[in-house]
């Protein structure tokens, strides 16, 4: 959601140098284009901050005063009633807890494969290294849509579906394409004479994987992991594809119980406890960004400058 | 405390027809400090990492003592290396650096503790055991770097061109250093370097590469005054050594009016295997004096004249054949020429070198 803000952020400069080279451009015409710049920078984050804005201030409102007040006025009285409403009552606790275990587990698998993958094919040349790199990074190209059918069956077959185990597998799997992709390119551009000045310290390949090239891969790591808990924690038509069943709703993710407040509830819902949900949701990602956002940046450019 | 041997090993590069390193003879004795030289793509690094297990070696075998190391991974031959970009671990602080392969071989934290901080007071790195990589100067990484390589006690130091980094005073200064350590510690050092200086004033002996060809290992002094072939006489000595083609007659080589004397042997040598009539001398440029125009000197027209403080180089070019070859000679600063004068130069008598002019070979 907000790193979209990214690309029209360097937009702005680079247009604006480019003019400055113009013969006859003035340090107005910089001025200008830079002003312009920051005006599309300003219309973005209000696209982006009002809907978060009109979710935050809805979940403290009463239905009335959601369908009958202004979208941006204040609510008539600030109690957590709503919040507490959709924790215990439409079990937004549980599916936040199941989010969190499916979450922390699948992106805990997903950095150690894709981080093991990708740098045994961006390091050991071996017959075969390039098509099985060619046929990770395919998997980006392949819609999710065309392989919920093929991927029901397979978990099913597997006596997964309804589990946590086959969706947190089904994660991993999602989530290496990208994540082999990045981290192979990173793994490049580390010193080759670090690596076989471990080697003649006396590592094992092993040894030297975790214990050098780990900590020095740390930004693009960060960067890709707090990609993947993202993702991951933003899925959605995976779980309601894999968790159906038996019980299903007592394993449900936030995304589905929310999806659930939603669509169940009809003309009687409580539209105050969805935001109040829908906002207990977003949280933890704001969270994420706004103390990793240094790491993030770092990642994104890392590479770039030496 | 080794011997390294290598036996005809050889390094073909996947791709290539022409080896990289080609039947390498070499026998590095033990405490010995040997310096590869050579221009670059010689294969003298490539030798190195044959030695260190970073290549595989294609023919031929490679023994420290009289282990055959051939193909033993890295880790299993007991070597520690010094790399030109010193690749220190820019995660680890200095200790950790140095502490790094004695931790893998579960040498004990008193041990580790000790054997760090000796060789931290050895190189003048206890200030800065705490620090990452990225906070020290380049001479300080390179320390770093050999002290890496101290802490093991391995039997054999490797030294990638660990100097080429630094700049010039520095360099010189830590020349010095590494010599009087490789004395102290008496490890058998191989040291590659493209730089000659270095390997005339570290090596106990030096090892001359040309095109993955071994041409010629000998100490310093041996090398610069028996050079085995032209290669290794124009290669060792700065300003390098006036080197020329000329026609050879009973009584000499000739340098347009000028007869540098050859023995009757040496003439003979000269025209066997296809000579041609020709014969290839060199001198170096200390190795002659500037002489009035009636002593029979070579008339050299001066083009440059470079004042080192100590002494000068002198610049120039002669008529040999018809062609203006260009001849440089040290001269003494009082006597130093102008741009445009005609000096006449004269080898010293016995200081010249003769090759034979098709195979380069020393006659």
């Amino acid at each position: 959601m907000t790193t979209e803000i990214a690309p029209s952020a360097p937009a702005a400069p680079v247009a604006a140098s480019k003019k400055a080279r113009v013969p006859g451009g003035t340090a107005r015409d910089v001025r200008l284009l830079s002003g312009l710049g920051h005006l599309a920078l300003l219309v973005w984050a209000i696209v982006v901050i009002a809907p978060l804005l009109w979710i935050v201030l809805g979940s403290f409102k009463t239905n009335t005063e959601i369908f009958l007040g202004g979208a941006f006025s204040l609510p008539a009285s600030i109690s957590p009633d709503t919040y507490i409403q959709a924790w215990n009552e439409a079990n937004v606790g549980r599916y936040f807890l199941n989010s969190l275990l499916v979450v922390s587990l699948s992106t805990t698998g997903t950095m150690l494969f894709g981080a093991m993958a990708a740098y045994v094919l961006a390091r050991y040349s071996f017959p075969g290294n390039r098509a099985i790199y060619y046929m990770f990074v395919s998997g980006l190209a392949f819609p999710v849509f065309l392989a919920l059918v093929p991927l029901f069956l397979v978990v099913n077959n597997l006596g997964l579906l309804n589990t946590y185990t086959g969706l947190i597998l089904v994660y991993i799997a999602y989530s290496l394409p990208f994540t082999v992709f990045f981290l192979a390119a990173f793994f490049k551009t580390l010193p080759q004479s670090v690596a076989e000045a471990a080697m003649l310290d006396g590592a094992s390949h092993t040894r030297l994987f975790f214990r050098i090239m780990m900590p020095m891969a740390r930004p693009a790591l960060v960067s890709i992991t707090i990609f993947n808990i993202i993702g991951q924690w933003n899925q959605y038509l995976l779980p309601v594809a894999l968790m159906q069943g038996e019980n299903a709703d007592q394993k449900w993710v936030l995304t589905q119980g929310i999806a659930n407040i939603n669509t169940s509830a009809g003309y009687q819902a409580e539209w105050g406890a969805l935001f109040a949900a829908v906002t207990l949701s977003v949280l933890p990602m704001i969270v994420v960004y706004a103390f990793f956002q240094r790491q993030i940046q770092q990642g994104l450019t890392a590479g770039a400058v030496k | 405390m080794a011997t390294v041997t290598y036996s005809k090993a050889t390094r073909i590069y996947p791709g290539t027809e022409r080896p990289a390193v080609d039947h390498l003879d070499l026998e590095i004795g033990d405490g010995e400090f040997l310096v590869l030289v050579g221009p670059s793509g010689c294969g003298k690094s490539t030798s190195l990492r044959m030695l260190a297990g970073l290549e595989d070696v294609d023919d031929g075998s490679i023994h420290i003592d009289d282990r055959d190391v051939t193909h033993l991974p890295p880790k299993s031959r007991d070597i520690a290396m010094v790399f030109q970009n010193y690749a220190l671990y820019p995660h680890m602080t200095v200790y950790e650096n140095m502490a790094f392969a004695l931790k893998l071989r579960k040498t004990s934290k008193a041990d580790i503790d000790k054997r760090v901080k000796e060789a931290a007071a050895l190189l003048q790195l206890e200030d800065y055991l705490n620090r990452k990589p990225k906070a020290l100067s380049g001479g300080q990484r390179q320390r770093v770097a050999m002290g890496r390589a101290i802490v093991r006690k391995p039997q054999v130091f490797l030294m990638d061109e660990p100097l080429s980094n630094l700049d010039a005073k520095l360099r010189v200064q830590t020349r010095t250093q590494i010599a009087a350590l490789q004395a102290n510690l008496g490890i058998t050092t191989v040291y590659v370097t493209h730089d000659q200086v270095e390997a005339m004033t570290m090596g106990h002996r030096v090892a001359v590469m040309l095109d993955g060809v071994l041409q010629q290992v000998d100490t310093p002094r041996a090398l610069y005054d028996q050079p085995s072939n032209v290669f290794v006489a124009g290669f060792m000595g700065s300003p390098a050594m006036n080197i020329k083609t000329v026609p050879v007659t009973e009584g000499g080589a000739l340098f347009a009016d000028m007869t540098v004397p050859l023995s009757r042997e040496q003439v003979a040598a000269a025209q066997a295997d296809g000579g041609d009539g020709k014969v290839t001398v060199g001198f170096r440029p200390e190795d002659c004096d500037m002489v009035s125009p009636t002593e029979g000197g070579m008339p050299v027209v001066v083009e440059l004249v470079e004042d080192l403080g100590s002494d000068a180089n002198v610049y120039g070019h002669a008529a040999l054949n018809g062609t203006n070859e260009r001849f440089v000679v040290r001269t003494d600063r009082r006597h130093m020429p102008n741009m445009g004068d005609t000096i006449f130069v004269k080898p010293r008598p016995d200081r010249h070198h003769v090759f034979h002019a098709v195979t380069g070979n020393r006659i």
